[in-house]
């Protein structure tokens, strides 16, 4: 699409909140305009990375499940983010990515709870390298304007 | 259901005043007002039974189909008439309507404060920075004055449930954990992380049962261009409980609003403490105080999830829940992993 979506959503939410909303009445409808003007601005933001930050997200989740192996786990838990290391992701459309991550990021809390408290090495390297993750996760999150 | 108008509003208020006539509705605007109840302003009159004519502006406030957060409207009544009259500003309360036949939903009447701000974002600019400072002050000591409060005395004791010091906070965190669980829409590995932390390092028991407002942060109080605060705004999480849970929710970095070195946009962390501390005569132990600012980073996320919930689930589209969904997944998750060092 040209020109590029990311540009047209971003011009229209500038358009929507400094231009349109304060001539709207009654004030009410200004303020669904103006917040609907920042949605539109995050939008913008997101349309150009999300499908890079899940397939990041989603790659580093997998090495953090390989890694597990490494950790005594219980039977189940084992063979689940054993199964769950071994996914690619094949199809690259947003909702498809999302739902990958959904199901990784259910398994990293089960695998998260199971690791932390434990005080051997392998346990310990694992549990500093899933909050080291997790942070980066918000990184990549982030967006222009937040409020912090 | 009939549209919501001036003349069913009138025909309400003159049920409320016996021996008025005339009465009349004029100026009916929704307005925004917090995503818990739709808030309209109006400017009822009347002459009274004394034949004196009466022109008040009022807040009307209204339960929607559905909201960011389940809350009973007969409590956050009874706070603001609870603290009217008292250091802590509220606007006076008139009525509440819990039966639907009048409004379509139940609803409650308030005189409005009118000539002030409470946006936010307004506080950052250039404008207010010679005030900044007297406002955090205010801001502070209006919360001491809160936690200082005696919720028996208030007459709070029969309308909020009970609590005992030592189970404060494991009522809060098995609610705010239920409503995760509830309304999850995304899996949450940093808040579920924190949840699991506050568990196993529970705070001490709260040092007294006070009101806790429940969402006192910048953006919920109405004030002016010369530093002082009219208001207190919406109350409709108060509740009993350990002082310390709202002292923890206005310093949450979310609401610094940019300005990460001041929170609430205000003052820095320690100053906010030490004003709070002198004007309620409690103290905020550093350790307690760290898990009740943890633990509102729990709030904040089941907060945020309920509104993409109601949205997702078509109970309402209000854009204000996508609003706080997606600007505040995010900052919560960061300010979870800044209190858990591991930002």
């Amino acid at each position: 699409m040209k020109p590029d979506p990311d540009a047209v959503l971003g011009y229209l939410a500038g358009l929507m909140v400094q231009t349109i909303a304060p001539q709207v009445q009654p004030q009410y409808l200004a303020g669904v305009i103006g917040m609907s003007g920042m949605l539109l601005g995050m939008a913008a933001q997101e349309w150009d990375r999300a499908a890079d930050r899940l397939v990041k997200e989603n790659r580093a989740i997998r090495g953090l499940f390989r890694q597990a192996e490494r950790v005594g786990l219980d039977a189940d838990l084992a063979q689940e983010v054993r199964a769950l290391a071994g996914g690619q992701d094949d199809d690259l459309r947003i909702s498809a990515l999302e739902s990958v991550n959904t199901g990784l990021r259910a398994a990293l809390i089960s695998l998260h709870a199971a690791v932390e408290t434990r005080t051997d090495a392998a346990s310990r390297a694992l549990n500093d390298a899933i909050w080291a993750e997790l942070s980066a996760s918000t990184s990549r999150r982030a967006y222009t304007g937040s409020p912090f | 259901m009939a549209e919501l108008s001036e003349d069913r509003i009138a025909a309400y208020a003159a049920s409320r005043l016996p021996g008025a006539r005339d009465v009349a509705v004029s100026g009916l605007a929704r307005i925004s007002g917090g995503a818990s109840r739709e808030t309209y302003r109006l400017r009822l009159r009347y002459v009274d039974a004394d034949g004196r004519s009466v022109e008040r502006p009022l807040i009307l406030r209204r339960d929607p189909p559905a909201s960011l957060i389940e809350t009973e409207r007969h409590i956050e009544f009874a706070a603001y008439r609870a603290f009217h009259g008292s250091p802590v500003p509220v606007p006076q309360m008139l009525w509440l309507e819990e039966d639907p036949a009048h409004l379509d939903y139940p609803f409650f009447v308030a005189e409005e404060l009118t000539g002030f701000e409470s946006s936010p974002g307004a506080l950052t600019g250039e404008a207010y920075d010679p005030v900044r400072e007297k406002l955090g002050r205010r801001k502070w000591t209006i919360l001491g004055e809160i936690s200082r409060a005696d919720p028996e005395a208030l007459g709070l004791t029969t309308v909020m449930a009970k609590v005992a010091p030592e189970d404060c906070w494991r009522r809060e965190l098995d609610y705010w954990e239920g409503v995760l669980d509830e309304d999850e829409v995304t899996p949450q590995p940093i808040i579920r992380a924190a949840i699991r932390w506050l568990r196993a390092n529970p705070p001490p028991p709260a040092q007294k049962i006070s009101v806790v407002h429940g969402d006192f942060r910048t953006g919920n109080f109405l004030y002016d261009a010369a530093g002082e605060i009219h208001g207190i705004l919406d109350w409709e999480m108060a509740h009993l409980g350990d002082p310390l849970e709202d002292l923890g929710w206005g310093l949450n970095r979310i609401w610094c609003w940019g300005q990460n070195d001041l929170r609430g946009g205000l003052l820095p962390r320690d100053q906010a403490i030490a004003v709070w501390e002198q004007a309620s005569g409690l103290k905020a132990d550093p350790a307690a105080l760290h898990w009740w600012e943890l633990f509102n980073c729990v709030k904040g996320q089941g907060i945020w999830v309920s509104g993409a919930k109601a949205w997702s689930d078509g109970e309402t589209r209000d854009p204000i829940l996508i609003i706080s969904a997606w600007r505040m997944f995010n900052p919560q998750d960061r300010a979870a992993l800044e209190l858990m060092g591991r930002l």
